[in-house]
């Protein structure tokens, strides 16, 4: 019955049922000076690297809800990256410093091949984490990023990309924006739609607002799109990833390609509205 | 100067050629009312490859054999060997090398003068043009020594040796691969002359169909670097399948064999969708077709086309230096290479997996929306096997008798480094997470660690390890430490920091970013140039120890492997006498496993054997 | 003059075999190549075929080219059995079929300027598709002459074998690629 112990599982790779064997495999694979004292500087990295990392506020606020989804996956993936990263540098740190060998002798290693046990628990736990960032923040990020598509969004903005500037149209306002030095100005707590395409003859472009997190590239003749409900007031002045930049080499001046954006209340909105109308 | 006698023919090959090529194009389009230039220089290059193969010794070795005349392919020589068409794979692999370590030094300048400009937010050194121009070289010219030097230059030299064969199976295939690298640097060197290319290595069309005449060399250029590449592939393929020594059965084959046969097969088949990507822009440029630019044509077309190819390009690149960090690891860890078996069928699930997830480039592309899923789960699902690899090499440190040499250094650089190129893969792999970092410093960052900090940082465990073999000289091991502890630290300075204006919303690919983000570039750059300055020590050492170096004993390792059982260098036929294999090559600690037996070696065993 | 040919100590595999395995690598390298040329059909002009594409020529050029595949596999068959005046007869039939069919290309293009020159969608697809293979024909058309004239010159087939069994296996290879583009090309509606 020793061979369905969970710790037996780990990693003895012996079959034999007798008790004495199964002690002595475990003591020699699991709880050996080595084995335990590598897994408790594991332990050790990785409560330090987690709490140092979740003391860093990596990127400020995103200003929508997709984006604020996408943080948290960010956050989420770094949070399981950190003890495999932290495992990685244990062994190494552990290894270099615990089995060097003496000075220049050359001694073999006692010759160890495999352990079909620990295959079979690496391969286990790599999986189940890989499916699970699948799921989470996978599926649930695409499911996200599109909950909105069949809905009816608040504003509709056409925009068109060509070299190298970025023209917007409001559907439905009568308002549209030229030149590079006016303000994109959005209203807060809607659901926008941006319609992005670029003109026949130019180039690929893509139209990225840092502050939403989003992006998507604005091709000849192909019509992309993506929706974000905004959350957050903001402007350009006091935050550089409220500006529409350009985000597919694109020529000389891609990387003047942006617009600055303006995130405002709806009434204020409507009033910006109003007077570009006017 | 005899010696530079085939390089000059060749020279003078190719501008016959040019001519004719040229000539024959200006006389087609007189009839067409067509502009003529960038047919002709097609036309015209296409001729003056051929003269130039020619020229350097092809007609030679190989061309006068199809016309029924005897041919002279005399391998021997002093080292005016390496300045022709030469069929022996040792010089073909030095002559790959040392290529690649110019094209490496040029391209690590133009990162330097990348991250100059880039030390403030404004507009220092260049102009956004030639900005742009040098960064594509840059990454074009780095992306061609990450290809060629581990799968043309160290494959070369050391897969007939570990195999235990005489050479590979198509010698003078082997030679025109290599002998077709040098109009593509030429090319490359060339097309800033001619206005530049403004595209990124990843030439994207309708930009690629718009650049001036530089774009065009650079897709010529790129096109014969692609053949270059489907001939060695072919040529690895069939050197493993037919060349290995009696006894090297699969089970016994080195693991390095193993990971060069499966970059072989990605290189063999996927390559060709490059050249059809890049033909594909040549043909819009010169035949005014409309593949991209609509009505008609779709720009999605290129950028499918062109991950095929370079998504699994990228495996091309790692597998070889997995297979490498791997068997210096279990060399210097004086321990049988752990799961070994595991490993291959990781390689064969990393190459099969490799060709169904190039559309992870293109999730913000505007591709059809129902692809972002399946492609995301096929991309996470090859950190299992990847993970098999990092599985392998610390289950082989672990409980080791490390011996702890330069190329064991850098074979766990690689581990270390590779741990982070491929976690941060997976959050561009988040179909979420990659909307928003896709295009920024964080990509960036992202693939200086694979590449460079997986792959350049083996090329170096390589090159440190086979150096006694290659030269027959030894390398001085304490300037091997220093290189390995600076170019470590400031290669891990340099581009950890640029994970984090990547994160906060720095794009790639601009010479003038916002101001907010100065601090971390300045950050970068120094770090960057205290890297540069991290290969002194290496390219001292190497030249050094290659000319006045203390004579390397044949296996200074004390390596089980073939390659270590000749003398070095190892003669022409490589091995004095042909060994028999009669069991793996890991055997360390293990005094049953004798991996090989030399007819008449002194050796009691192999003796009894006779 | 040292000839360094390396004579394989390794007997497992003969001359003739890594030969053939070259071969058939370099064949499946060049497939994947008319994969993309084939999917990039689709790609540009999706399923539509415009009605001015000659259908009489099509299907003509197709039959043509494998009427010479059977004779490039009688040559092969000749040459096996050592049985030179056939080899070269059915080796010449096979090269002037090629011929044919490259003018038959070639008209076709002729026609094809007037309705969909290479500008257009459809004209992209068809010129690039049928410019890639005739590109190849001819260089099948080359290498089978090549041979010819080789065991023209030699008067046995001796050494040649191989010569023949490898340019009648990229003959092959070119007729196939040709029978995956004909209906990618004509048939789709
Ligand atoms: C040698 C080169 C190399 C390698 C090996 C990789 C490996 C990987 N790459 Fe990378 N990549 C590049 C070179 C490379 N890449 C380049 C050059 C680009 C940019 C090109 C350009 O645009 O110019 C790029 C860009 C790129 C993108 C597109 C980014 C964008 O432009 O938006 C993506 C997205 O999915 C991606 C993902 C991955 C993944 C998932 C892996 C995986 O193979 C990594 C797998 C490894 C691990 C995960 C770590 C080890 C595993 C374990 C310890 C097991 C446990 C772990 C888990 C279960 C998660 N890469
Ligand atoms: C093998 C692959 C490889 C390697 C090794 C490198 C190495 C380096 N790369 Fe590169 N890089 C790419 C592949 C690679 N790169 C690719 C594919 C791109 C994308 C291009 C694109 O977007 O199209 C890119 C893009 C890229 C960018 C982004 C440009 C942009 O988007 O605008 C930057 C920015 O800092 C950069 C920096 C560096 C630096 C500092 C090094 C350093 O590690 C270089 C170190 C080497 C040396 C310094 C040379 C050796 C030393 C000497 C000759 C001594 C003299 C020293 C001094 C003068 C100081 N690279
Ligand atoms: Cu537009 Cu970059
Ligand atoms: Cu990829």
């Amino acid at each position: 019955m020793a061979n369905l112990s969970p710790i037996n599982l780990l990693g003895t790779g012996i079959r034999s049922p007798r008790e004495p064997t199964f002690y002595r495999a475990l003591r020699e694979i699991v709880l050996n000076r080595d084995t335990v004292t590598a897994a408790a500087i594991w332990v050790l990295l990785t409560i330090i690297g987690e709490l140092s990392f979740l003391q860093i506020d990596m990127f400020g606020d995103a200003a929508t809800k997709q984006g604020d989804f996408i943080d948290d996956a960010f956050i989420l993936l770094m949070v399981l990256a950190i003890p495999i990263f932290t495992l990685v540098i244990t062994m190494i740190l552990y290894v270099v410093f615990k089995f060097r060998a003496k000075g220049d002798e050359i001694e073999d290693a006692a010759p160890t091949r495999t352990h079909t046990k620990w295959v079979g628990f690496w391969l286990a736990w790599t999986t189940i984490l890989c499916l699970v960032v699948i799921v989470h923040p996978g599926y649930t990020g695409i499911l996200e990023l599109r909950a909105t598509n069949a809905e009816e969004p608040d504003l509709t903005v056409n925009v068109t990309g060509r070299r190298w500037q970025w023209i917007y149209e409001y559907e439905g306002r009568d308002v549209s924006l030229f030149t590079k030095d006016e303000m994109l100005v959005l209203p807060n707590h809607s659901l926008i739609r941006f319609n992005v395409t670029a003109e026949d003859q130019d180039v690929i472009h893509s139209f990225w607002i840092p502050a939403f997190r989003m992006k998507i590239d604005a091709v000849p003749g192909l019509t992309t799109y993506f929706d974000v409900e905004t959350t957050e007031t903001g402007h350009f002045n006091d935050d550089v990833n409220f500006r529409v930049q350009c985000a597919e080499l694109c020529g000389n001046d891609h990387s003047l390609m942006f617009t600055r954006v303006e995130v405002v209340e709806p009434a204020e909105f409507e009033q910006w509205i109003a007077d570009q109308a006017a | 100067m005899a010696v530079f006698m085939p390089i000059v023919k060749g020279l003078i090959g190719a501008a016959i050629g040019f001519a004719i090529g040229g000539g024959i194009s200006q006389l087609i389009t007189s009839f067409t009312k067509e502009p003529a230039t960038e047919p002709m220089i097609v036309l015209g290059y296409v001729f003056a490859v051929i003269g130039w193969l020619m020229g350097v010794g092809m007609w030679k070795v190989w061309g006068r054999q199809w016309f029924g005349k005897s041919t002279n392919n005399d391998p021997t020589g002093g080292w005016e060997r390496y300045l022709r068409f030469n069929i022996d794979h040792k010089v073909i692999g030095i002559q790959y090398i040392t290529s690649l370590v110019v094209v490496f030094l040029l391209a690590g300048v133009l990162a330097i003068l990348i991250r100059v400009e880039l030390m403030d937010a404004g507009q220092n050194i260049f102009t956004k043009n030639t900005y742009n121009t040098t960064m594509s070289l840059h990454g074009i010219m780095m992306i061609a020594v990450a290809v060629a030097a581990v799968m043309g230059g160290f494959s070369n030299f050391v897969l007939p040796l570990i195999i235990g064969a005489e050479d590979v199976a198509f010698p003078r295939v082997n030679a025109l691969s290599f002998w077709i690298v040098p109009p593509v640097v030429v090319l490359l060197l060339l097309s800033p002359l001619f206005g530049g290319f403004d595209t990124g290595w990843t030439a994207y069309p309708p930009l690629a169909t718009q650049t001036p005449i530089g774009g065009l060399l650079f897709e010529l250029a790129f096109l014969t670097f692609g053949i270059s590449s489907i001939l060695g592939g072919m040529n690895f393929i069939a050197t493993i399948v037919t060349q290995r020594a009696p006894g090297m059965t699969w089970g016994r084959l080195p693991i390095f064999a193993w990971s060069v046969l499966a970059a072989s097969v990605i290189s063999l088949t996927a390559t060709q969708w490059v050249a059809y990507g890049l033909l594909m822009i040549i043909f819009e440029r010169v035949f005014n077709m409309v593949f991209f630019s609509p009505p008609g044509g779709n720009a999605l077309l290129y950028e499918h086309v062109f991950w095929f190819y370079s998504h699994p390009a990228v495996y091309i690149m790692i597998l070889p230096a997995f297979g490498a960090e791997l068997e210096i690891i279990s060399h210097f860890a004086r321990k049988p290479l752990f799961a070994y078996r595991w490993v291959v069928r990781a390689f064969a699930l990393i190459v099969f997996l490799s060709f169904i997830v190039w559309a992870h480039h293109l999730f913000t592309s505007g591709m059809g929306e129902n692809l972002h899923g399946p492609f995301m789960i096929l991309t996470e699902l090859i950190s299992i096997p990847t993970g098999v690899i990092f599985l392998s090499a610390l289950g082989t440190l672990w409980r080791s008798k490390l011996r702890l040499k330069v190329p064991l250094l850098f074979a766990l650089g690689v581990v270390f480094n590779f741990s982070i190129g491929g976690l941060t893969g997976i959050f561009l792999a988040d179909v979420a997470t990659d909307i928003a970092l896709q295009d920024t410093y964080f990509v960036v960052a992202h693939f200086h660690y694979t590449i460079m900090g997986g792959e350049i940082f083996a090329i170096f465990a390589a090159g440190y390890y086979w150096f006694p073999k290659i030269t027959g000289r030894m390398y001085n091991e304490t300037l091997g430490r220093i290189h390995f502890g600076l170019m470590f630290l400031f290669y891990n300075i340099t581009f950890l920091a640029m994970f984090v204006p990547g994160t906060v919303g720095m794009n790639r690919r601009v010479a003038e970013y916002p101001p907010e983000f100065e601090f971390m570039n300045l950050v970068t750059s120094i770090a960057a140039f205290a890297l540069g300055i991290a290969f002194l020590p290496w390219m001292y050492n190497m030249l050094n120890s290659w000319i006045r170096g203390p004579k390397a004993p044949d296996n200074p390792w004390d390596a089980k492997t073939l390659e270590w059982q000749t003398s070095s260098p190892p003669p022409l036929e490589n091995f004095d006498e042909f060994p028999t294999v009669t069991g793996d090559p890991y055997g360390y600690g293990d005094e049953s496993v004798i991996h090989a037996k030399f007819p008449n070696s002194t050796d009691a065993i192999s003796a009894e054997g006779d | 003059m040292t000839n360094h040919v390396p004579h394989h100590v390794n007997h497992r595999f003969d001359a003739l075999t890594i030969n053939r395995l070259g071969l058939w690598l370099f064949l499946v390298s060049d497939a994947s190549f008319f994969i993309a040329l084939l999917s990039s059909r689709f790609f540009v002009v999706g399923t539509s075929t415009p009605e001015h594409v000659d259908q009489v020529l099509g299907l003509s050029l197709t039959i043509l080219l494998l009427l010479s595949s059977l004779t490039a596999y009688r040559a092969e068959a000749a040459a096996e059995h050592g049985d030179l005046p056939n080899a070269k007869k059915m080796l010449l039939a096979t090269i002037g079929m090629g011929i044919i069919f490259v003018f038959g290309v070639g008209y076709e293009w002729y026609e094809a300027f007037k309705h969909f020159p290479p500008s257009t969608g459809f004209g992209t697809v068809l010129f690039t598709l049928t410019g890639v293979h005739v590109t190849h024909v001819v260089t099948g058309v080359l290498t089978l002459g090549f041979v010819y004239f080789r065991i023209r010159k030699s008067k046995t087939i001796g050494d040649n074998q191989w010569a023949v069994e490898g340019a009648v296996k990229w003959w092959h290879f070119v007729d196939v690629a040709w029978v995956f583009i004909y209906p990618t090309l004509y048939l789709i509606k």
